[in-house]
């Protein structure tokens, strides 16, 4: 075989490892432990931290994963991965089953296996108390002339996301966030109008939230099911069997009562057994390939657009804020010079992530309320100004002090020569470093995915999660941000030159 | 040679005092300066020179004596306000040229010479750039308007320099060692339009150590050591008849070299 049929076969065994690891069922009993994959993050009342023992995960699916692996004659083990993530994890052979809430959706049936419903859900709209604007689902249709439309939050990627598109995509702005919470928070501080979250979390989380009240009926019935790798049938069934077990004996019912999230739907769980997808109404799809690229090349290209926003509006603004604390730090009074001392190293000793945190989800408890989009500018510009302060500094100490005297000699006051002569010989010294941090910047971009901004990275990860075509959807990704940063960085070569040999009169 | 007819100074120090790091670098010095004079400093390295040169413009403070130049004077326990008032009085009309030229490398020529008329003195484009012709041709280098400083030789920058501090008119026009940084032939250049400028009438300081500018260009003479005024009067005088025994071994050493 020719080299290069050797590394595509190498590619190829190794994606097809996952299937390769068909049998998981002998594995883990081999092992003793059925690694389930869930979010503690996500919250309750599905698996959350022990409020005895924060460090004991319960919660009604991690009763149910003990349960289960107790019929299966093995120990339950929790593993903590990103709920977004974790169909990739499965993938990766790092967990036996995802159990954390996972509705049965085409695209999710399509690419792996999955047992029989364990949960009937059904969604709830919550919106404040006090908010007169949302009395039933009508008044979603009803859009104002000349209002914004209504803001509702979703937990990204999961059946709330999904219903709201396909019923009121065109009515109302579906924000997605990564933690059901989130979406709670945000419509009790009036960034949101209402969320639509997962009956089970609206019960749990009812108390904590008290200000929110439910707007209409439950909609949106569909089934919480486990799921397993593709190919992997024993285990599949080794579940469905224990799941059998499981609710003939009442125990299902014994774990919901406990979280108080036994109803009437769930009456429709024991006749779910045998339905096979078409019966469930569900028509499972797979999407690989260019087929994934035509339907989703798209909304990545998009995303691509939003990461461009994002990196060229903040940029400037970063390097004008960089430029005034740099020019502060330098020759500002005593105490401005303390202040922007401790700006920069906060700024730069904190993660950017945490700042987007607090800019997007703490300020509006202040009655701050920032759009997402703005919040990512304004935490990339306050970040990126700290390292551009710092490079503005060593570039304005790198211009000689006889060009300042020069400047004073000649009559010029110390802000007229700093401005038309210290200054614009510092901007060609720190060309290429402010360069480089605008191609960071381009990459921290990514960042923004955590206050609900729809940039590249994110919609790739909403993407590949929905279709699980990782490579092709990884491949075209890495490709977006080369086409993007390539011709910036020749851009700023461009600049660069010119700057350094154009001389100004 | 005798300056022009006015005999106002222009330039009245008393008594100045520096001290750099708890060292004397200036003791006293008293002197002063008539309208259309040439003054010349020389003296041994390390005497004080470029200290008491940068002090006429504030480029270094002081901390004794005073400094009476351009309708104000100077003194070493003013505010700090007052001071800042005082020297952009004193900077705009006093030119100064250093001893590494200075040039702004992110203009051009003209740029250089036109960039403070036309924004400390808010003199229109046209009309700067006119009078900077006429001081880039006096200086020998009309045809060098678009260059930048990095194309020029050294001679030729110092040049630019001359006309950039000549170009906001000044009463008095302080050398620092202008020759120094330079090659003989072109030293010999600068040299020239510094006895051209002297010629016309035109106040100026200089601290050199080139004896064959003192001896073309001077009316009057002080050496410099220790942070102290030596000796003073016409060159040719202190050339013949050095009453100082430091200003003999001095002169000897400059005019071996």
């Amino acid at each position: 075989m020719r080299p290069p049929g050797c590394m595509l076969a190498l590619v190829l065994c190794s994606l097809l490892a996952g299937a390769a690891r068909a049998d998981s069922l002998s594995t883990l009993q081999a092992r003793g432990k059925l690694i389930w994959g869930a979010d503690a993050e996500g919250g309750g009342p599905y698996v959350y931290p022990d409020p005895q023992n924060p460090r004991r995960m319960i919660g009604f699916e991690a009763d149910l994963a003990e349960r289960l692996a107790g019929e299966l004659g093995v120990q339950a083990q929790f593993f903590q991965g990103p709920w977004q993530n974790l169909p990739a994890l499965l993938d990766a052979g790092q967990v036996d089953i995802v159990l954390n809430g996972y509705e049965l959706t085409p695209s999710r049936a399509g690419r792996m296996e999955h047992t029989r419903p364990y949960y009937v859900y059904q969604l709830v709209l919550l919106a404040r108390r006090d908010d007169a604007r949302l009395g039933t689902w009508d008044d979603l249709r009803t859009v104002q002339p000349g209002r914004p439309k209504l803001k509702i939050g979703v937990l990204e990627g999961s059946g709330a996301h999904a219903y709201l598109n396909a019923h009121y995509a065109e009515q109302v702005e579906i924000i997605a966030y990564e933690g059901t919470t989130d979406a709670m928070r945000e419509v009790e501080t009036g960034k949101l109008a209402a969320t639509l979250a997962d009956l089970p979390a609206a019960v749990f989380y009812r108390d904590r939230f008290a200000a929110l009240r439910q707007i209409g009926e439950h909609v949106g019935r569909g089934y919480y099911v486990i799921f397993v790798r593709s190919g992997d049938v024993a285990l599949r069934d080794a579940l469905n069997r224990a799941l059998e077990k499981l609710l003939a004996m009442g125990e299902l019912e014994t774990i919901y009562q406990t979280y108080g999230l036994w109803n009437e739907a769930q009456r429709e769980l024991p006749a779910l057994g045998g339905r096979d997808d078409a019966e469930l109404g569900i028509r499972a799809t797979e999407l690989r390939g260019w087929a994934v690229i035509r339907s989703r090349g798209r909304l990545l290209l998009e995303a691509a657009g939003m990461t461009i926003c994002l990196a060229v509006v903040s940029m400037p603004l970063a390097m004008v804020l960089g430029l005034l604390v740099a020019l502060g730090r330098m020759y500002g009074p005593a105490p401005l010079r303390w202040l922007l001392v401790a700006y920069i190293e906060i700024l730069r000793g904190t993660p950017l992530m945490l700042q987007l945190f607090v800019i997007f989800f703490l300020l509006p408890e202040i009655g701050l309320a920032i759009p997402a989009f703005y919040a990512a500018i304004v935490g990339l510009a306050i970040n990126y100004s700290a390292y551009e302060a710092e490079i503005y500094r060593a570039g304005l100490q790198a211009v000689p002090r006889g060009q300042m005297e020069a400047a004073l000699a000649l009559g010029m006051s110390p802000a007229l020569a700093l401005r038309r002569i210290v200054i614009p010989q510092a901007m060609r010294i720190v060309v290429p470093p402010v360069t480089n941090d605008f191609i960071a910047m381009f990459k921290d971009t990514s960042v923004c995915s955590v206050i609900t901004v729809m940039e590249l990275t994110k919609q790739y990860s909403v993407q590949r999660n929905d279709t699980g075509a990782t490579l092709e959807l990884a491949a075209l990704t890495a490709l977006l941000y080369l086409l993007m940063s390539i011709p910036l960085a020749r851009l700023a070569t461009i600049l660069e030159r010119r700057l350094a040999r154009r001389p100004q009169h | 040679m005798a300056p022009d007819t006015d005999h106002t100074p222009t330039l009245a120090v008393r008594d100045l005092g520096k001290n750099f790091s708890g060292q004397d670098v200036l003791c006293g010095i008293t002197l002063s300066v008539k309208r259309g004079e040439v003054c010349v400093v020389m003296g041994p390295s390390g005497g004080g020179k470029t200290m008491f040169l940068r002090c006429l413009n504030g480029l270094e403070e002081f901390q004794s004596g005073e400094i009476a130049l351009a309708g104000v004077t100077l003194r070493a326990d003013a505010p700090p306000d007052e001071r800042k008032k005082q020297l952009r009085v004193v900077r705009r009309r006093v030119g100064m040229v250093f001893q590494q030229f200075n040039l702004f490398p992110h203009r051009t020529v003209l740029g250089n010479v036109i960039e403070a008329p036309m924004h400390v003195l808010g003199t229109p484009r046209e009309q700067a750039v006119a009078e900077a012709r006429q001081l880039l041709a006096r200086v020998g280098l009309e045809d060098k308007l678009r260059h930048t400083p990095d194309m020029l030789s050294g001679g030729q920058q110092q040049r630019v320099a001359i006309a950039r501090a000549l170009a906001m008119k000044p009463e008095m026009m302080l050398f620092d060692e202008p020759t120094s940084a330079l090659d003989p032939r072109m030293a010999a250049e600068v040299e020239a339009v510094v006895a051209d400028l002297a010629s016309a009438g035109q106040t100026m300081i200089v601290v050199t150590h080139s004896l064959r500018l003192a001896r073309r260009a001077a009316h009057t003479l002080h050496v410099f050591e220790g942070g102290r005024v030596l000796e003073s009067g016409p060159p040719q005088q202190i050339f013949e008849s050095p009453r100082h025994e430091a200003t003999r071994r001095f002169l000897d050493e400059a005019g071996g070299k």
